[in-house]
């Protein structure tokens, strides 16, 4: 299959394992000759398909991040629906409902189905020889740097295989965009544990401070940490674990907390620095350096400066000093300020003087091949793919999992920024915003079509490489993975070295088994080895567990809160939801039918605003407002929300869209565009709170679509949701 | 079965429940509901809509109140005048609570909602005519009815969508009214299967789809009569009884500090969902 001359050394690096040992630990693909059918002739039954009976295949789910090993259930050659895989460390079987939309993902109507050249204002259907021909056709004769690619998180053989085509094209331009993304804590963690993500056990914790960390919606590895969060309340050593939220918009986690502490935007390092000293005060022993650095955050002072009462201030620090161990997490809403890495390591300080770090903050392990390691996105990707566009440094733009004109504040122009390349390829699923302004738009398969193999950056325990494989024939012929299109780029350049790959499955297929000989009992078949591994859809690797640090730094520099601005009178908090998030799934109708879990709202965007401050503006549930920041304007319906800060207003992100699908297309606002250019002083990451507004009544008001009833959130002096302090219950006999 | 016949015999088919004369064996379908670990996530409500070909109504129908979720998390605040709900909000998972003696069955005028030997509250589609009684009567509000032919007039599922309805269950038109089954489905198939081997459904071989994503397990399903089953286990060690109409535990001087409760129990519709209280710390 490989040719004498081909070097070894150079072969792996094509299939992306140099490095260490792994452990790796695997079905078939359904092969259906037409999913649409819906008379299907039994006569020549396809292989694995017994009319009636469900079979089950493993994969891995790509709606977020997180890498949740999923379960699809296929009947008659069609995936109904995905289950979580139990025997996954990061999901142990379980989903979320972004997960379980998935199936919507694949099924969607608006998917795009053939490629697409700009013709006007038109899209011409054209052949993929064609359009392989016209990318080669627009390289020739462009430098690699001019050359840019801007993607999404990318992890596993994707990754490698794009690696290796940026490099046949002597580029150094690929931009890893997330509109929202952890950068600033992995900067900040990097500093205080010596790595982006260690390991955070909930579990293990007897309470848990969260700095707007939202664990159980949309933070990091939300149903790994859901499932933390079921033990931790079943508590360690039979005592019950208390969860603490600080933030100033009350998040699903928030709502989940012993005691929720509403802050004054921003101002959640000073807190952080406040219970370190009511700390000392209570008599911790603080190293002298800390003591130092947290003189001046007395209980008084950080009362008035966070808004916290003094006395949930000492209770807390009280609490924390008497039950050990425990954790502080910190999550975006500390981050999104121009001192969020001063946030950051405020809290993370926190940390180290309770004496978590080692305890429930641990290490994690080490990706052995670096180079199937995710690709992690952030703000700061997208300024510099900005600014080369905007100054005419890049020719041709690839575009891949992401919608930059979607989630880029207006104000930075990428639209227009974007038109200036000479030739724009979007590899997508959807006709979006992005897509809309390309050149060539290139379909791909959908995540239950395709093959990949996916590393999330978060990992419980090891390292899990999370098999994708397709579930389902394809519903459309003309539709591509986006490794078999990395692939056929990559001959066009070194037709040599991946000749003998016919496609990206066989590409993938190589490379797994490759490391056989390391993980396999000696002697097992090739084909054996292989099947097994698409039947667990998991591979466990070891990998070696980096060195944590336990460093403190005290060099904090946190501001005291800003007056309130005169003109801009409010902060405004772009809210991430655990179904939306930054808005590339919003064409998926369960996901648009799912109500927030907090406002009850469906199909629209909202604006939370304290009802106290309602009150005092004279305004009312479903007034239309005009949410007006430096940098544009939008309107959405008001919403009396009592979790949130009289000095915030909150309107959620993800929808808004003007393309994508039927689903998506006109429901709503989109906060992105109005957001001010305020940046992280340290790490560069767009400052997502540091937005101002004014709010202008325009005089219409509807009624909100919400499951709430007319009565709200009461329950009318019924019994219905019942809550008890844990001091008049008895948990220790249950079951 | 004939209406006339169902009106000549009515009292052999209308037992007395929670039953007496016919006990549920071997199966009486329950569920218990841990509110301190469910954290309103909506996952259950998803699976659900992805299990039971629910119709995704659309903004306007939803305001109409026409939404199916047969599987809602509703979201309660503290009602005493606090600026904020510094405790949190609560969250309720709320669908047909199975009841025993359930006011849906008696009032639906065909015999279209009945009490089913393993202890659950069916729904005939194709006997039910419509009249939306057992919904007036239902104190959850847990019963959905189809205001419109959701399958072919709607373009709720485009083509393409349609192919991932679950071939196990019948699409429902226009006129009928439908709820949460405990995914009868799943059970229906786990009952048939073990029927071959001569033995019944052991705990956790059928979950409902709600139970199985449940991210923090907070959702437990099974058979109340196996008391090697966790839900039985949970009913015990919370001492909720079904066949009352207020728990001995209640009774007691001082009341009880167990968790377990039933909803509206008072109206003695003896529901087969237990919830558990949500718990806040007084530490903090």
């Amino acid at each position: 299959m490989i040719d004498n001359d081909f070097d070894r050394r150079d072969f792996l690096k094509v299939l992306g394992w140099g490095g260490a040992a792994v452990a790796l630990s695997g079905c078939g693909n359904t092969s259906i000759e037409d999913g649409k059918e819906t008379v299907v002739s039994y006569v020549h039954a396809a292989d694995y398909v017994i009319p009636g009976i469900s079979v089950y295949f493993n994969s891995t789910c790509a709606q977020c991040e997180a890498g949740c090993s999923i379960n699809g259930r296929v009947r008659e050659g069609r995936v109904l629906k995905l289950e979580g895989n139990t025997s996954s460390i990061i999901n142990r079987g379980k989903m979320c409902g972004l997960g379980q939309a998935g199936v919507q993902h694949h099924y969607n109507p608006d998917r795009v189905r053939e490629p697409l050249l700009r013709n006007g204002d038109k899209g011409e259907t054209i052949t993929w020889e064609k359009a392989y021909g016209l990318i080669a056709e627009k390289l020739n004769g462009v430098s690699g740097d001019q050359i840019d690619f801007l993607t999404g998180t990318v992890s596993g053989h994707l990754k490698v295989l794009l690696g290796n085509y940026l490099e046949s094209l002597s580029s150094e331009n690929h931009f890893v965009y997330e509109a929202v993304s952890p950068a600033v804590q992995r900067a900040a963690n990097m500093k205080s544990y010596g790595m982006e993500m260690p390991r955070f056990s909930i579990n293990k914790a007897k309470v848990v401070v969260s700095f707007g960390a939202d664990f159980l919606g949309a933070w990091v590895s939300p149903v790994h940490f859901s499932q933390q969060y079921a033990e931790f309340r079943k508590g360690v050593d039979g005592q019950r674990g208390v969860l603490v939220q600080v933030e100033s918009k009350m998040t699903i986690t928030g709502a989940n907390a012993d005691r929720w502490l509403v802050v004054r935007p921003g101002t959640e390092g000073i807190l952080a620095l406040g219970v370190i000293n009511a700390l000392g005060a209570a008599g911790l022993q603080l190293p002298a350096d800390v003591a130092a650095a947290v003189k001046g955050y007395d209980k008084e002072r950080v009362s008035k400066d966070t808004g916290v009462s003094t006395e949930h201030l000492a209770r807390l620090a009280a609490l924390l000093k008497e039950r050990t161990p425990s954790l502080v997490l910190l999550g975006s809403a500390a981050e999104g300020y121009a001192h969020g890495s001063e946030n950051a390591a405020a809290i993370n300080l926190l940390n180290h003087v309770l004496g978590n770090v080692g305890k429930t903050i641990e290490a994690s392990s080490a990706v052995p091949f670096p180079q199937i390691a995710p690709a992690t996105g952030n703000y700061a990707a997208l300024r510099l793919a900005n600014n080369r566009l905007a100054d005419g440094q890049c020719k041709v733009l690839f575009t891949y999992a992401t919608n930059p004109i979607f989630t880029a504040p207006t104000e930075m122009k990428f639209k227009e920024n974007m038109a200036k390349a000479g030739f724009k390829v979007a590899f997508t699923h959807y006709l979006d915003e992005t897509a809309l302004q390309a050149d060539l738009v290139l379909p791909l398969d959908s995540a239950l079509e395709d093959w990949g193999t996916i590393v999330a950056e978060y990992q419980p325990d090891g390292v899990q490489i999370g098999v994708q494989q397709p579930l389902m024939e394809k519903l459309y012929p003309n539709t591509r993975g986006m490794g078999d299109i990395l692939l056929a780029l990559i001959k066009q350049r070194r037709a040599e070295e991946y000749k003998s790959f016919d496609d990206f499955y066989s590409y993938l297929r190589t490379a797994l088994l490759k490391n056989k000989g390391e993980f396999a009992e000696a002697g097992v078949d090739e084909d054996v080895y292989w099947n097994d591994l698409l039947s667990a859809g998991i591979i466990n690797v070891g990998g070696n567990v980096n060195k944590l640090v336990d460093k403190i730094s005290t060099n904090i520099q946190l501001p005291p809160p800003p007056e309130r601005d005169k003109d801009y009178p409010f902060t405004l908090i772009p809210s991430v939801t655990a179904s939306l998030r930054d808005g590339r799934h919003t064409n998926q109708p369960w996901l648009q039918e799912s109500p927030d879990p907090l406002t009850t709202i469906v199909w629209d965007s909202w604006v939370e605003i304290h009802p106290k401050k309602a009150a005092e503006l004279g305004i009312v549930e479903g007034d239309i407002l005009e949410v007006e920041s430096r940098n544009g304007s939008i309107k959405a319906q008001a919403y009396l929300f009592p979790g949130i800060h009289p000095d915030a207003v909150s309107i959620p992100l993800g929808r808004g869209h003007e393309a994508m699908g039927r689903y998506a297309k006109g429901y709503g606002v989109n906060p992105f565009q109005i957001l001010d250019r305020v940046f992280d002083k340290e790490t560069a990451e767009l400052a997502m709170h540091e937005t101002l507004v004014k709010l202008r009544k325009t005089g219409q008001r509807i009624i909100v679509v919400k499951d709430e009833g007319p009565v709200g959130g009461s329950q009318q002096g019924r019994k219905i949701a019942v809550s008890v302090s844990s001091d008049q219950v008895d948990l220790s006999e249950e079951v | 079965m004939s209406v006339s016949n169902l009106l000549e015999n009515w009292s052999e088919f209308r037992h007395k429940h929670p039953v007496e004369d016919v006990p549920h064996d071997p199966y009486k379908w329950a569920m218990s509901i841990d509110l301190d670990a469910c954290t309103g996530c909506n996952a259950c409500s998803v699976a659900c809509y992805a299990e039971n070909n629910l119709p995704v109504v659309g903004k306007e129908k939803y305001a109409h109140g026409q939404a199916m979720h047969w599987m809602r998390i509703e979201r309660y605040w503290p009602e005493d005048d606090r600026e904020f709900p510094d405790q949190g909000a609560q969250f309720l998972p709320m669908m047909c609570q199975q009841c025993e003696a359930a006011p849906c069955e008696t009032v639906c005028p065909v015999g279209a909602t009945n009490h089913t030997p393993d202890g659950l509250n069916s729904q005939v589609y194709n006997r039910c005519i419509g009249s939306r009684y057992c919904s007036a009567n239902c104190p959850f509000k847990v019963r959905y009815f189809n205001w419109y032919d959701y399958p072919t007039t709607e373009n709720v599922w485009p083509a393409e969508m349609t192919q991932q309805l679950n071939p196990d269950i019948t699409l429902r038109g226009k006129g009928v009214m439908e709820k949460c089954t405990f995914c009868i489905q799943r059970i229906r198939v786990g009952q048939r299967s073990v029927k071959n081997e001569g033995r019944v459904l052991r705990d956790g071989e059928v979950q409902t789809a709600c139970q199985q994503v449940c991210p923090t397990n907070a959702i437990t399903f099974g058979n109340l009569i196996d008391t090697e089953s966790k839900v039985h286990q949970q009913w015990k060690a919370q001492r909720v009884e079904l066949a009352v109409d207020e728990q001995t535990k209640d009774k007691e001087e001082g009341g009880s500090d167990l968790r377990g409760y039933r909803i509206l129990e008072e109206l003695r519709p003896y529901p087969s969902v237990m919830y558990m209280e949500r718990v806040r710390e007084s530490a903090i």
